[in-house]
Formats: structure tokens, C-alpha cells, sequence
């Protein structure tokens, strides 16, 4: 019989299992606009995680940088994202034609496995920092492997894009079990990180749209020697 | 008052709950979805009547059909009323015949019921009572790896796959009802659950479109009693699958822990209480959800199999 953790280890490990499935849901999403959406909803998560964490291990410091990190990744970042790709809040932006390169079940199915490699791959390392439990940390391991597939999977680069920054998620949770405690002016430092990658994403993505007047990826396979 | 039940008294009343509640709660369903859609619906005992109507009409079968036609409904309706023998009803304690058989066992009853209608559909040589057979097969094939990872997640929790263990140790502390496991393992069977009661986001249950339809389909040639031992068979298996979210997954409170009369009936007005409750909420999915096309049912049911999967890791680490 395995025994139960403990309510608080319970809450901390089940919102890092909902941020790993928004990060699947990402996988399955066509449109940009929605995948941007996940995207905010995973930081929130995020943020609620610190709050948490912050409450039930009396780490006051956290309490700043779940604000900060929600006001930069819920509202700050989706909102610059939108701006970038020319998608207004209130419209559909289509998706990009021919962006799956595997057909969504399948998506989810190599999904699983490379969770899976994560997963065990991090929870060998049998590290539980003193605020959150090893699981979570494995579930940090299983997301960042699947934002790398979600990076894979498609054929565009707004997605690839939202795939890097949620890997910056995922990097972001680890920190947060491993090293609950770190002082604030380092993981502020990330988060402007942060900032600086969607800077140059968003210019990336433009340049490319502009040359190849579409955000697919498909044309630049031409381009190997 | 002191008078205990006798057990078998009990068991009897296990069966006679699902038998009986199982109309109310799809009359209720039917009820919370018209007033969800602005309509003011059928009576709540609409079912009980639509089944007396049924059962006094004459029955009739295809020439050709043999008598598995005939029996495969009763054989069904068996099938489904065995089941709440296997699984926490009313009772905390396991009663005598609950360990006839496991999850698997329960499980293996329902399929046993779906394959003797399919079968009887194959004899009609009906086109849509065939469709309908062949997709309904199909999913659920589709949906086994869900079930059986339920199951593991199940088994890793408890030691056992009995489904009174399972809630037995569910009300053994807040730390077993918030841990992803638990939620991850419950949130997949509720996905089943829509899909093999034939819920949007997989098949509308009030389509008359043949080509829409799944499990709606395949009673299409029965008529008279046994059409309505099929509807009250797919009923049964619908509060069936409810009494398993509710009294061994979401919210195994309010049984019976005595053999006092009052206990087990109150035990027995929780169980319509909370079957009520995830009816509504499913009705509530109805009408928030568009149906999904048949070929986007594969991503439903991978988007469950990611569920139970995660819910059986997380259990690997210790802690989940």
C-alpha cells in the first residue's frame, strides 16, 4: 500500500501534474492564439505554485516573485506575443497550415514517452529540496522534455516560440522545488531572461514571416548544404 | 433502534437502488438539459413510463434473427444487475458476494453485456444496428488501455483492486484525496464514464441522426420488452459507472458503516444524491461542448489514456 502525502506535498505535486498537462494541451492545439492562452494559464499555475509553496513553508520572498512572474508571464508576455504575431485578443488567428508533422493522438502518444523519459530520468536523481516534493521535480523533468517535443512536433515558428517559453516554465518549477529559497534577485534575473528571449523570438518571427510570408518552417528545409 | 438488517437483505437492496434509481437519474439528466437549453422538459419520472409503455407493446423480431436476438437482452440486463453486487452501493463493509469478483471483474461483466449486444445487433443484418455495434466495439477498444491504467493506478494505491479498499482508504485522509494519483486516475474514468454513456463531446444521445450515432444505435431492431430491457439496461449502466466515480473515487461518504435500516436507506438517498450531481454536471457538459467528429474521438480518448498514464507515474516517485 503506498502511503499518502501529505496535504500541502499533495497540493504542490498536483498543480506541477496540471501545469505538465497544460503543456500536453499545447500539444494539441492548432491555433496560436489558444496556445498563447495555455500559455498564460501555465504560468499562473506557476505562480500559484510559489504562493503555495510560499504559505506553507513561510518563504516570504516568494510571495514577490509570484507577483512579479505573474505579471510578467500571464499578462506581460501573452500580451507582447499577441502584438508580435499581429493577432488582436478578440479574433481567431488561424493556424498554420501543415503544422503538424504528427497527427495530434500521435503527438500525444510520443508525448507520453518522452514524459516518461523525464520523469524517471529526473526522479533517479532522488532530489527533494526542502519546499516541494521529488515528484514535482520529476514532473519539471517530464515537462521540459515534452516542450522540447512540442518544439519537434511542429512546423511553425510561433509554436516553437511558445515551446521555449514554457520550457522556461519548466526550468522555473525546478528552481522552485530544488531551490525554494534562492535569493530574489537571481530568479528576477531569470525572469527578465526571460523578457530578452521573447524580444528576440518575436523579431525572429518576423524576420522570417517577412521573408517567407508564412510563420511555417517547411521553406526553410531548402536551405541545408 | 437497534434492529440490523441481515446482509443479504442488504445486498438485495444494493441491486434494487441501482435497479430503480437508474430512470430517476436519467429523467433528472434529461430534465437539467432542457432547462440548461431554456425548454421545460419531460417529467423526471418521464423514463418510468416511457419503460411501462414499452414493456406493454408487442415485441417483435427479424425473420432471420435466432434466439440469441431475444436473449441478449435479458442476458444484458443480468449482466448490469450483477454488478452492483461487486461495488460499494450503500455499504462501507464489504457485503458477502462483494468479493465474487474485483474491478476486473465488474468490468469484465460490462463488456460481457456490450458484446451480447453487439452480437444481437450483428444478427438484425440492419445496417445502422451494425454501425453502430462495430463503433461502439471499436471505441471501447480504444478506451481499454484507460481502464486497465485506472486499474494499475488502483492497484498501486491500495495493495488490492477491490473497489472497497479503494474507498476505504479514499476516506482515510484528506492526503489521499489530493494527491495526483487520485485526481489524475479520477478525471480519466469520468472521461471513460462520457464516453461509454454516449455523452457529448463523443456521440449526442438525443441525435436521430443514424450517422451520428454510436451506442444509440444498436438496439435499433429490438422492439416492445426488450427494446425496453435495453434502454433500462443502458440506464442501469450509466448510474453503474456514477456509483463507481462517486462511492469509489470522487466522494465515498455517506455510507452505511452499520446494518441499521436508517443507515443503509440514507446510505441509498446519498447515492441518488450524488449520482444527481454528476448527472448535472454532465448535462452541464452537454450543452457547453460540441460534439466531436468520429475521427477526433481518437484524441479524446488519448487525451484520457495521458491521464491515467501520468496518474500511474507519479505513483513510481513515492508520493504521488
Amino acid at each position: 500500500m503506498n502511503t499518502a502525502p501529505g496535504v500541502y506535498e499533495g497540493a504542490a505535486s498536483v498543480i506541477a501534474a496540471l501545469m505538465l498537462l497544460v503543456e500536453f494541451g499545447m500539444l494539441r492545439q492548432a491555433l496560436v492564439r489558444d496556445q498563447v492562452r495555455l500559455y498564460a494559464a501555465q504560468s499562473a499555475l506557476l505562480s500559484v505554485l510559489a504562493v503555495v509553496i510560499a504559505a506553507g513553508r513561510d518563504l516570504p520572498g516568494l510571495y514577490a516573485l509570484a507577483a512579479l512572474s505573474a505579471a510578467l508571464k500571464v499578462a506581460a508576455v501573452p500580451l507582447v506575443l499577441r502584438r508580435l504575431l499581429g493577432v488582436p485578443a478578440d479574433r481567431d488567428a488561424p493556424g498554420v497550415a501543415g503544422s503538424y508533422t504528427l497527427s495530434p493522438a500521435s503527438a500525444v502518444l510520443a508525448g507520453i514517452g518522452l514524459a516518461a523519459f523525464g520523469f524517471f530520468a529526473f526522479g533517479a536523481f532522488h532530489l527533494s529540496g526542502p519546499a516541494a516534493p521529488a515528484l514535482a521535480l520529476a514532473i519539471a523533468g517530464a515537462m521540459v522534455f515534452v516542450a522540447f517535443g512540442l518544439m519537434i512536433v511542429r512546423r511553425d515558428v510561433a509554436s516553437q516560440a511558445v515551446g521555449f517559453f514554457t520550457l522556461e516554465n519548466a526550468i522555473s518549477l525546478a528552481a522552485l522545488v530544488v531551490a525554494a529559497g534562492l535569493p530574489l534577485i537571481f530568479e528576477t534575473a531569470f525572469l527578465f531572461d526571460l523578457l530578452v528571449a521573447v524580444v528576440v523570438f518575436g523579431m525572429l518571427i518576423r524576420a522570417h514571416h517577412a521573408r517567407a510570408e508564412s510563420l511555417s518552417t517547411a521553406d526553410l528545409t531548402r536551405l541545408r548544404g | 433502534m437497534s434492529v440490523a438488517l441481515p446482509v443479504p437483505v442488504i445486498q438485495l437492496l444494493q441491486v434494487l437502488t441501482v435497479a430503480l434509481g437508474a430512470p430517476w437519474v436519467t429523467g433528472l439528466i434529461a430534465k437539467a438539459e432542457a432547462r440548461l437549453q431554456g425548454r421545460r422538459g419531460p417529467r423526471v419520472l418521464q423514463p418510468y413510463y416511457d419503460l411501462a409503455k414499452l414493456c406493454r407493446k408487442e415485441a417483435l423480431a427479424p425473420e432471420r434473427a435466432s434466439w440469441f436476438f431475444l436473449a441478449a437482452p435479458v442476458i444484458a440486463a443480468a449482466a448490469y444487475l450483477t454488478v452492483p453486487l461487486l461495488i460499494p452501493v450503500l455499504t462501507t463493509y464489504g457485503l458477502p458476494l462483494g468479493y465474487m469478483g474485483d474491478i476486473l471483474g465488474g468490468g469484465f461483466l460490462l463488456a460481457l453485456a456490450s458484446f451480447v449486444v453487439a452480437t444481437a445487433a450483428l444478427e438484425t443484418g440492419s445496417p445502422y444496428a451494425q454501425l453502430g455495434s462495430s463503433r461502439a466495439k471499436t471505441f471501447s477498444a480504444i478506451t481499454e488501455p484507460v481502464v486497465l491504467f485506472v486499474v494499475f493506478t488502483v492497484a498501486l494505491l491500495t495493495g488490492t483492486d477491490l473497489p472497497y479498499a479503494l474507498a476505504a482508504t479514499v476516506r482515510s485522509s484528506a492526503g489521499q484525496v489530493i494527491r495526483p494519483a487520485h485526481l489524475l486516475a479520477s478525471a480519466a474514468l469520468f472521461m471513460v464514464i462520457l464516453l461509454e454513456t454516449g455523452r457529448i463531446p463523443v456521440e449526442t444521445h438525443t441525435g436521430t441522426s443514424e450517422f451520428g450515432m454510436i451506442e444509440e444505435a444498436r438496439a435499433f431492431e429490438h422492439s416492445g420488452p426488450y427494446f425496453a430491457l435495453l434502454t433500462w439496461g443502458s440506464m442501469l449502466k450509466q448510474l453503474i459507472l456514477f456509483t463507481i466515480l462517486a462511492d469509489v473515487f470522487l466522494a465515498p461518504w455517506g455510507l452505511a458503516s452499520t446494518r441499521q435500516p436508517g443507515a443503509v436507506l440514507l446510505a441509498a438517498a446519498a447515492l441518488l444524491a450524488k449520482a444527481a450531481a454528476i448527472g448535472v454536471a454532465v448535462a452541464v457538459i452537454d450543452n457547453l461542448f460540441a460534439k466531436l467528429r468520429l475521427f477526433k474521438i481518437t484524441e479524446y480518448a488519448s487525451a484520457a489514456f495521458l491521464l491515467a498514464v501520468m496518474g500511474v507515474f507519479t505513483l513510481y516517485l513515492g508520493g504521488g
